[in-house]
């Protein structure tokens, strides 16, 4: 089979540099083995949290302290300002709807009730512009009885801060009675997907609205619209109240959605996305990757003039560690990164863990490096990427999103 | 300060080991008040940091007769009266090539002499027995050989002496030993909970601290030669054999695998460390290169199996008095009488030998305080089964039957977990079944039971008493939806969520030494969502 891209990689950098591609006409296929990191996503893309320990209000401003082998400072600082942009348009064009700027940072609440700092944050949710107040007086947390996954208790306490006495009630929905008999079944993804199914939301809602009487405000565990992708808008609408949707217990459903309306979008534009096949090898020919093969395509080779390698980080097996080496599993290509696992972790399991910075080696393009060379039409994008901890950047998203458009660019010159 | 002396116990126990808990359940027995105090949680010390291995005494039978002796005398003891925790695989010596066959001789004779029986295997056979044995072996003896479940076992001992009128305190450091002239009277007591200091009065300090009684004695003005040797364990995550492995060989490092519940360990290395150092168990690279190692001469698929945490523990050696530099070094119990000794009344200190011999160890140390309180009653620890043991309908022990499936797993897994005792874990009502941890079956019901009944004070607690986040998601999930629980029960959310972040830390601190394959990918996954998505920080109060 023979495309002009193909990418390796089915995550945020993945989807969005195959849309970008194929809304310049190019005849694309992404191959990704399984779930990714958007699948567990909190519903807000970040840009840039905090440097050097210090919180960033503006992003773009602060990169410019960034060390030199940062993705961003490799991408370009010039660059950035036109690529977030375009990433914010990209997004929008695919359906999803955020609020956020690249040059102020707002905030988001997280289930621990600390405010986050980030950069665009799905419409689902909530976001701030401060981080020292909370808009509301009365706040009632509503929690579906016996699910597990939402820390009712931990957000109350999270709001004391805000000299906010939440108080917590439980709602119990006949609709969840046969996946609450099964132990292991009142999860998130379940409970998202009675409530597509429509029947539930409008009995939920009178519910919520006579126990939210004399409140400001109702928080909700996000756990709505997995493959309908109008239930959250439905329940804001039919909730006489403001909704604060904050994250449940992975995996995440605004996450999946989100996941979802890219691939969508990518397929919708003439892209082929090949789930649950992974690649395994490529086959090189003067310095040029010439096709890959993958597990449940056997002998039928993949041929592209560029490919873009978009393999995430170690979560997603983009790097593999063993327990004296690390290694890019598919083409052996250079890592960014110590051998020596002694040198991978500090004792403090909150503290900076060097082995987040560990990625694969490129040359100042973006391409692969194998055995010191360049390959010339091979791309790395994403959390594959070495030369940053985006954990405590809060860059995570961002890194994503720019070095995927960014690789796109090249490709696209 | 407290300085309420209304209630005088007749005998302190320090220490929630399983020698300190099985001299409060013999003491109660007798008659006699007993207060329990640990400084952390049950188990805390090298009782939950061993193999678990059911000794049968082979291991010890070439170089320590007695020992071997004490250790099959209570071997067969134990499997009569705590058998919900334990798990009677057999054991198989392995000669490999690198090994000298007449050693298996000399090894047979012995294990006869001290009462253990042996079977010579023929190393075909015995690789059908144990196909997860090396394919290269030359030789093999089955001998008892079995499986202990020491968290179990010591929680056992601590609940039977409650119902028999043990007072326990848990999270209670001793700070001093409070004196009367040549007298003991009581212990100074840090409440880690309240962070304030209290005083306990007894008629006899009984010092089970393992190892740190060392410092205990110190408190007390005496001094015990101990001589720490601290020894190191991997933890896989799937059991790869069903009998225990050892080499047929002169006691080495890292040459015992014991399989136990749903994982195997093996260990374990040996070293002499400075008595300051007690209480940093770090495991080092060297450590682990060489576990693994001799880990794979036993059973070569361990090369492939997921390592799920490495640890360590510190034997409690103690040097005999007239030999200050250690050189002979007694690997058996140590009962003293301080009155005899240093001429100190109403002290005494039982340490040394074995969790194998940790019932001996009360019974003497039992009969000790006993002789000294002038109460006349013999030891009934070893005819009546420990709460959980008591005959029921199913063995319990047989780790073949171990994957469950349905609904129902919860109750079985609990029941493997608590005996006949799971029967107090609400269930049958679809709140309290509802899985809380699912690699290791854990419900609601039995984290509340867990929490109301077994002296849980926070998540590292709880990981002992039900094995939530102990097993191959080690945690990532569970100890969350386990976080929300617990908090309910203590209405304390800031200290949930710190209880949360140590937890990380503790299980970060196992993990570390091996985190590469699967385990970085988890590490990393875990660190995204607590520290990412939740916003969890290691001072959120
Ligand atoms: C649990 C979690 C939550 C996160 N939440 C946020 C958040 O809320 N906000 C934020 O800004 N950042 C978040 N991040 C950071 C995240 O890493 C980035 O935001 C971004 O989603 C990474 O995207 P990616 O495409 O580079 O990698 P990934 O999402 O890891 O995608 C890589 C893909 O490549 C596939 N793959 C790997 N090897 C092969 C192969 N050989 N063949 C075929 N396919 C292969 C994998 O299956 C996977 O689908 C989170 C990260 C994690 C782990
Ligand atoms: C690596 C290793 C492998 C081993 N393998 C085996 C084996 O396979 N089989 C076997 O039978 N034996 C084995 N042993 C030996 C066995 O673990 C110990 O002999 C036994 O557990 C000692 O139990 P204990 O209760 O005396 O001491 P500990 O379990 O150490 O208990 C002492 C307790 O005292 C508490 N404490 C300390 N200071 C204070 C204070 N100031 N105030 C209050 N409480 C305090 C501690 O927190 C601790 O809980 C092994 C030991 C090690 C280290």
């Amino acid at each position: 089979m023979k495309f002009d891209n193909i990418i390796i990689g089915g995550g945020l950098s993945g989807l969005t540099c195959g849309i970008k591609l194929a809304e310049q006409g190019k005849k694309c296929a992404i191959v990704s083995s399984g779930q990714s990191a958007i699948h567990f996503f909190s519903g807000s893309f970040d840009l840039l949290g905090k440097v050097n320990g210090e919180e960033v209000t503006n992003p773009l401003e602060s990169m410019k302290f960034l060390p030199q082998q940062h993705p961003y400072q490799r991408v370009g600082l010039e660059n950035i300002e036109r690529l977030t942009d375009e990433a914010l348009h990209l997004l929008i064009r695919a359906g999803l709807s955020f609020t956020g700027k690249a040059d102020r940072n707002h905030y988001t609440l997280t289930p621990m009730g600390v405010m986050k700092p980030t950069w665009l944050t799905l419409n689902d949710f909530t976001s701030f512009d401060q981080k020292d107040s909370f808009p509301w007086k009365k706040a009632v947390i509503l929690n579906f009885s016996g699910f597990l996954d939402f820390h009712t208790l931990f957000i109350k306490d999270g709001l004391k801060k805000f000299d906010i006495n939440a108080q917590i009630k439980n709602v119990s929905m006949k609709q969840f009675e046969a996946i609450r008999k099964n132990p292991s079944e009142m999860r998130s993804t379940n409970i998202a997907k009675e409530f597509d199914k429509g029947n539930a939301i409008e009995e939920f809602a009178q519910k919520a609205n006579l126990l939210s009487e004399g409140f400001d405000v109702v928080i909700l565990p996000a756990v709505f619209g997995l493959f309908n992708k109008s239930v959250a808008d439905q329940l804001k609408e039919k909730i006489n109240k403001p909704v604060l949707l904050l994250p449940a217990i992975p995996p995440s459903v605004p996450g999946i959605r989100s996941q979802i309306t890219l691939r969508e979008r990518f397929q919708e534009l003439g892209g082929t996305y090949l789930l649950g096949d992974n690649v395994e090898e490529g086959i090189f020919e003067d310095g040029r990757l010439l096709e890959i093969r993958t597990n449940n395509h056997g002998d039928i080779k993949f041929e592209a003039d560029q490919f873009i390698l978009a393999s995430g980080s170690f979560y997603s097996k983009g790097i593999v560690a063993t327990h004296d080496k690390l290694y890019e599993p598919i083409f052996g290509l250079d890592i960014d990164g110590d051998n020596n696992r002694e040198e991978w972790f500090d004792e403090k399991f909150f503290n900076d863990q060097a082995f987040m910075r560990y990625g694969v080696k490129t040359d100042e393009n973006f391409r692969a490096l194998m055995n010191g060379e360049p390959v010339q039409n091979l791309f790395v994008a994403g959390s594959v990427l070495g030369g940053a901890n985006p954990l405590k950047e809060g860059s995570g998203a961002g890194i994503s999103l720019l070095t995927s458009l960014h690789a796109a660019e090249q490709i696209l010159k | 300060m407290n300085k309420n002396r209304s209630k005088e116990y007749d005998v302190i126990i320090i220490g929630g080991g399983a020698t300190g808990a099985g001299t409060a359940r013999d003491c109660a027995m007798r008659g006699l008040s007993v207060l329990l105090v640990e400084r952390h949680d049950f188990a805390t010390g090298a009782t939950g940091r061993n193999h678990g291995l059911l000794h049968s005494g082979a291991r010890y039978a070439v170089t320590d007769h007695e020992s071997a002796a004490e250790c099959i005398e209570e071997n067969m003891i134990l499997r009569k009266i705590a058998n919900h925790c334990i798990e009677e695989n057999d054991g198989l010596f392995l000669t490999l090539p690198e090994d000298d066959i007449a050693f298996q001789s000399q090894f047979v004779d012995a294990c006869s002499s001290a009462g253990i029986s042996t079977e010579i295997i023929d190393p075909k056979l015995a690789l059908q027995m144990e196909p997860s044995a090396n394919p290269d072996l030359i030789g093999a003896v089955r001998v008892p050989d079995g499986s202990v479940d020491p968290f179990r076992l010591t929680m056992s001992n601590a609940l039977d002496a409650r119902l028999h009128g043990t007072d326990i305190l848990t999270q209670h450091e001793v700070t001093d030993i409070l004196k009367e002239q040549d007298r003991v009277i009581g212990v100074e007591l840090f409440d880690h909970g309240k962070k304030e200091k209290v005083n306990y009065y007894g008629k006899i300090v009984c010092n089970a601290a393992g190892i740190w009684g060392h410092h205990i004695a110190n408190f007390a003005g005496v001094n015990i030669n101990m001589f720490p040797a601290k020894g190191s364990l991997l933890i896989f995550g799937h059991r790869v054999n069903k009998m225990v492995l050892n080499r047929c060989r002169k006691p080495a490092n890292a040459d015992i695998l014991v399989p136990g519940d749903t994982i195997c360990l093996i260990g374990t290395t040996s070293e002499r460390i400075p008595i300051e150092e007690i209480d940093n168990m770090y495991v080092s690279k060297d450590d682990v290169d060489v576990l693994i190692r001799e880990g794979v001469k036993l059973s070569p698929s361990l090369a492939t199996t997921r390592i799920l945490r490495a640890y360590a523990g510190v034997r409690p050696l103690v040097a005999a008095d007239d030999d200050p530099s250690g050189r002979s070094i007694s690997r058996g119990i140590v009962l003293m009488d301080h009155k005899e000794r240093d001429g100190l009344e109403g002290f005494v200190t039982i340490t040394g030998g074995k969790l194998m011999t940790y019932r001996l160890m009360a019974e003497e140390a039992t009969d000790l305080i006993c002789k000294k309180l002038s109460v006349d009653k013999k030891c009934e620890t070893a005819s009546i089964p420990l709460p959980g043991s008591e005959k029921s309908e199913e063995t319990l022990s047989n780790a073949g039957n171990k994957i469950y499936t349905g609904a129902s797993i919860t109750q079985k897994s609990a029941k493997d977990r608590h005996g006949s005792l799971a029967h107090k874990i609400a269930n049958g009502d679809s709140n309290e079944d509802s899985m809380v941890c699912e690699c290791e079956g854990v419900s609601i019901g039995e984290v509340k039971y867990a929490i109301n009944e077994l002296h849980v004070n926070n998540l590292i607690d709880l990981r002992r008493r039900t094995r939530v986040g102990m097993g191959t998601c080690q945690g990532e999930l569970c100890a969350c939806r386990a976080a929300g629980l617990l908090c309910e029960s203590m209405e304390e959310a800031g200290k949930a969520k710190d209880d949360l972040a140590n937890f990380l830390q503790e299980r970060w601190k196992g993990m570390s030494p091996i985190a590469w394959g699967e385990t970085i990918n988890e590490i990393q996954f875990t660190s995204w969502i607590y520290e990412g998505i939740y916003g969890l920080k290691p001072e959120n109060n």
